[in-house]
């Protein structure tokens, strides 16, 4: 059973690292070959992901309408909603003589789940991104102190930028889209650029310890 | 508690009211300021203008509802212009809740431009797998999608004719909302199949973008509601991107004002309670 649950996943996880480290620099038709094939596995993997967040999402609710937990009626409303959707995404439309399968369209005419989704889905995504704009008002004004120098500087550079990026900005002061253009390609490029180098040589680090089997946390614990 | 202590404290209702005030006066009643082109934008327009007829241009819409109000002004004005410019087009999206959108951008502006399904655009939906399906599309793009969205079997279109994987496509834009999206078709794409790539993004993640854009791993950058207004500017056909940034104007400047006032609050409040530790 250890081999089973540790020596071969171990086998497994450093053959197809060192493999497709290697595939990378053979362009080969064979070696091409496999990478289609073995994309074509994470795409089924990738779906099956699907799979287990609805199942665990359902789970998480069903928990929360049992135990009569704070705000359990929204969990009542998150099933209504999903089985609502699911049933109207596999009903038949008599409009366009087809079975819906999960389409907004059928040859351009809206089906019920269409509907569902411009009407609702949109509007309340929307609507939620949009409340961002007013909560982002008032922490600005709560927060955006100049406290110290750093933060006077930031300060400065975030009003800059804010001009810079609109007309109106740039009519009062022409300079401040050029000074924002600078800021964003220089300074704040050479940061994140930094950032993304750091975060990149962790990802190696991290990649070489798992392919050598000294990174093990993936196995999970639990009885050998 | 002095007029500066009360200001500081000030009810948040009273932010929300004006915030809003100066979203909706400039959307009934818009000026019309001038929009000034910015070079991450151009290079994306110029690309696409530089493209010979028939070329293949492949626009990935990886993004949801919440994210519409700027990127589908900036979706509706590549569209136009790729079959303005008579180009090949596929579209497609890496975000499953943005498949409607997606489809509704592009059927409506094909309709709009006179363009057929199938024969001068194809629509290929959703696939999961982000990475792995950007891989397999550079590896086969018919074992990626065997059919379009509206069940067509990819091989039979006239619009795929000779396009046998990524390799064959000369432009790719990613109209992205976050991950997956520019960064995904870099790593798993561009990289390997050799593309050219563009982008276009959320006024929020455009600065994470920017090292991209500076080392050539993607050729221009369309940023928020105001790239897209860039482009319509560029394509000369103004839409809701440009009547969006009188209001976006007013919005950025309530902020700089609030974010002013409440500095100089803040300072009278400091000083004088520096006085009053003084006496």
């Amino acid at each position: 059973m250890i081999f089973l649950r540790r020596q071969l996943p171990l086998v497994i996880t450093f053959v197809t690292g060192v493999l497709f480290t290697a595939q990378y620099y053979v362009p080969h038709p064979r070696s091409e070959l496999m990478l289609t094939e073995v994309t074509k596995w994470l795409q089924i993997i990738g779906g099956f992901a699907l799979v287990l967040g609805v199942t665990s999402l359902f789970h998480i609710h069903a928990v929360k309408i049992r135990r009569k937990e704070p705000g359990w009626g929204y969990s009542l409303v998150l099933y209504a909603g999903i089985f609502g959707t699911i049933a109207v995404g596999f009903s038949y439309s008599f409009a366009a003589g087809q079975w819906v399968n999960g389409k907004e369209t059928i040859n351009g005419i809206m089906t019920a789940f269409g509907w569902i989704y411009l009407n609702m889905m949109v509007p309340l995504q929307g609507s939620m991104f949009a409340l961002l704009a007013f909560f982002i008002a008032s922490a600005a004004y709560r927060s955006f102190r100049a406290r110290s120098r750093e933060a006077a500087l930031l300060l400065i550079a975030a009003v800059i930028v804010m001009m810079g990026r609109v007309p109106l900005g740039e009519l009062l002061l022409p300079v401040s889209g050029d000074i924002t253009q600078w800021i964003l390609n220089v300074l704040n490029a050479s940061v994140r650029r930094a950032i993304l180098i750091g975060i990149s040589l962790g990802a190696i680090a991290l990649s070489l310890k798992i392919i050598f089997g000294i990174e093990r946390a993936y196995l999970g614990g639990g009885k050998e | 508690m002095n007029f500066a202590e009360r200001m500081l404290h000030i009810d948040r209702r009273i932010i929300f009211l004006v915030i809003g005030v100066c979203t909706l006066l400039p959307l009934l009643y818009p000026v019309g300021l001038a929009i000034k082109v910015s070079s991450e934008v151009r290079g994306v327009h110029d690309y696409i203008e530089s493209l010979p007829e028939g070329s293949v241009f492949l626009l990935s819409m990886d993004y949801d509802p919440a994210s519409k109000p700027e990127l589908y002004p900036q979706a509706v004005a590549l569209l136009r212009h790729a079959f303005r410019k008579n180009l090949r087009v596929i579209g497609m999206t890496l975000w499953l809740p943005g498949t409607g959108l997606a489809d509704q951008v592009m059927t409506q502006v094909a309709r709009e431009m006179g363009k057929v399904s199938g024969k001068d655009y194809v629509f290929l939906g959703w696939s999961p797998g982000s990475g792995s399906l950007i891989i397999n599309m550079g590896q086969d793009l018919y074992k990626a999608f065997p059919t379009d969205y509206y069940n067509q079997p990819t091989r039979e279109l006239a619009v795929l004719k000779g396009i046998q994987t990524l390799r064959d496509v000369n432009y790719v834009v990613s109209l992205a909302a976050g991950t997956s999206g520019i960064e995904t078709w870099y790593v798993y794409g561009k990289d390997k199949y050799k593309f050219e790539l563009g982008g276009g993004c959320t006024g929020v993640i455009a600065p994470g973008l920017y090292p991209l854009l500076r080392s050539g791993q993607i050729n221009g950058l369309i940023g928020g509601l105001r790239g897209a207004a860039e482009y319509e500017v560029l394509i000369g056909q103004k839409g809701r991107a440009v009547a969006g940034m009188d209001a976006q104007s007013a919005t950025h400047f309530a902020i700089i004002v609030l974010v002013i006032l409440c500095n100089v609050f803040y300072l009278l409040v400091k000083t004088s309670r520096k006085q009053g530790e003084a006496r």
